[in-house]
């Protein structure tokens, strides 16, 4: 087989497993954000408090530390998990503290008078949310959730810690073995890929989102 | 207003209400009735607690002390320890019987104009969609904005904001308007024709309580004029007593503040 076409096949399975973790992580972090920014806004104190702690160590800490945790240190309690499920726990902890911050910052920029207005209505606290509230918060968040997105695309890189063939892991065994470089070339035309959909997928979703914004 | 108004049905009965923020006493035992088909305009100085008031009758606020009844039921009761409210789901049905128009318009500014209408009886009233649609046209044609149905709020003056705002607490069939300062973010031209939308409501016999600084509004319209100050009620009468026989002279000073 041609070996550029070897090393590109190779690189594209790296390539699967990295935009596994990537939706993976992506679909169950934004949910679990917008639940704990909710939380972190609870009127109920202990709530709020545990989502304060629960956001600081997450941010606070490197998400690195964090995979190395729950793949290492969680076995001496009894929790084993296999590198993916530790990715993807470690992962969507972490990206869900980050979004959690960005939906609280985007649920306080809703007005007041929108809850009122709401609420004289009859609406009820879940269809305030839903149909009011949220809406709204999505257009306000997308920028900043677009820009952890890609990030997210490039910490997937991370994985590799946990023995994952992932994309950048692939590209640096082939350059290892062969002393050429083309796979790294061909790993960060990858990157920029998937980057440019997003930014794309972005930019429609800011589109819909804002037709209202005048 | 003709002795008739007190045989129509109480819409609206508040006794006694007390209200604090922290140490700040807001209010400071508040009663009145409105009738069915009344306009009440309660008139004051900044600070006086009227806003208040008036979002305490929705449950935007809540009160200390005192009770609360709207069509002959209780949002509030006094148990003589304090105000006991009902729960939480019986109250927000209680008060879907009261439109509330806001200072600000608040219109929901990701949904167009028709949006806003059909919002809350589709889901709130569950009604079927087309006939809420019927509806909401028929409602900003009364209020001459048919032809913004499909725009965003954004696109829309503060007067015709507040137009469609008046437009989205009828489509609830409310029996009671309540209309806290709707001029006061508008500049002079556009209160006009707000004030246009209120006075026809009001000779069709709506229930309004107008929390306003539109004396001559409140002089021409309003059946019934509560003058508040410090949280209390200083004087209540009809407009002509208000305005041309003030019996307080806090009502006089502020009446002649308001003139200049």
């Amino acid at each position: 087989m041609d070996k550029r076409l070897e090393t590109t096949l190779s690189i594209l399975g790296g390539a699967r497993i990295t935009l596994e973790i990537f939706l993976v992580t992506l679909l169950l972090s934004l949910p679990l954000g917008f639940l704990s920014a909710l939380a972190r806004l609870s009127h109920l104190r202990p709530l709020s408090r545990f989502m304060e702690v629960y956001i600081w160590i997450l941010r606070g800490s490197p998400l690195m530390l964090q995979l190395l945790f729950v793949y290492f240190a969680l076995p001496l309690v009894g929790i084993r998990l296999d590198p993916v499920p530790s990715a993807l726990l470690a992962f969507t902890l972490n990206y869900g503290a980050y979004f959690a911050e960005i939906f609280r910052a985007g649920i306080q920029a809703v007005d007041r008078g929108q809850y009122e207005a709401a609420k004289s209505l009859g609406m009820t606290y879940t269809q305030t949310m839903r149909r009011i509230v949220l809406p709204q918060v999505i257009y306000r968040v997308l920028p900043p959730v677009s820009n952890e997105t890609i990030n997210l695309v490039k910490d997937t890189s991370l994985i590799y810690i946990l023995a994952m063939n992932d994309l950048l892991r692939v590209a640096r065994t082939i350059v290892q073995r062969d002393f050429d470089m083309t796979a790294f070339f061909i790993a960060g035309a990858f990157y920029l890929a998937m980057t440019a959909v997003l930014t794309w997928v972005f930019q429609k979703l800011e589109a819909h989102y804002g037709k209202y914004d005048e | 207003m003709e002795n008739t108004t007190n045989s129509r049905e109480c819409m609206l009965r508040v006794t006694d209400i007390h209200k604090r923020f922290g140490d700040l006493q807001v209010l400071s035992g508040i009663s009145f009735e409105v009738h069915q088909g009344e306009v009440l305009a309660i008139i004051g100085p900044s600070g006086s607690g009227k806003s208040t008031m008036l979002r305490c009758l929705n449950r935007l606020e809540t009160i200390d002390r005192g009770s609360i009844e709207i069509a002959g039921q209780y949002l509030a009761k006094d148990d003589g320890q304090g105000a006991r409210y009902v729960d939480s789901e019986f109250a927000r049905r209680l008060c879907t019987h009261m439109g509330m128009v806001f200072q600000q318009f608040n219109l929901f500014p990701h949904m167009t104009v028709l949006e806003n209408l059909i919002e809350a009886p589709v889901h709130v009233r569950i009604r079927p969609r087309e006939e809420a649609v019927e509806e909401a046209e028929r409602l900003l044609s009364k209020v001459g904005l048919l032809s913004k149905r499909d725009v965003y709020p954004a696109r829309l003056s503060g007067g015709q904001q507040q137009r469609v705002a008046i437009a989205r607490a009828l489509a609830m069939k409310p029996d009671i308007i309540l209309f806290d300062e709707p001029t006061s973010a508008l500049d002079p031209e556009l209160t006009v024709e707000v004030l246009r939308t209120m006075r026809d409501l009001a000779e069709e016999h709506m229930t309004m309580v107008v929390v306003t600084h539109e004396m001559a509004f409140a002089r021409e319209v309003a059946n019934e004029v509560i003058f508040m100050s410090d949280g209390v009620i200083v004087e209540q009468g009809e407009p002509e007593e208000i305005f041309t026989r003030p019996r307080e002279e806090r009502t006089r000073a502020f009446l002649r503040s308001m003139l200049k």
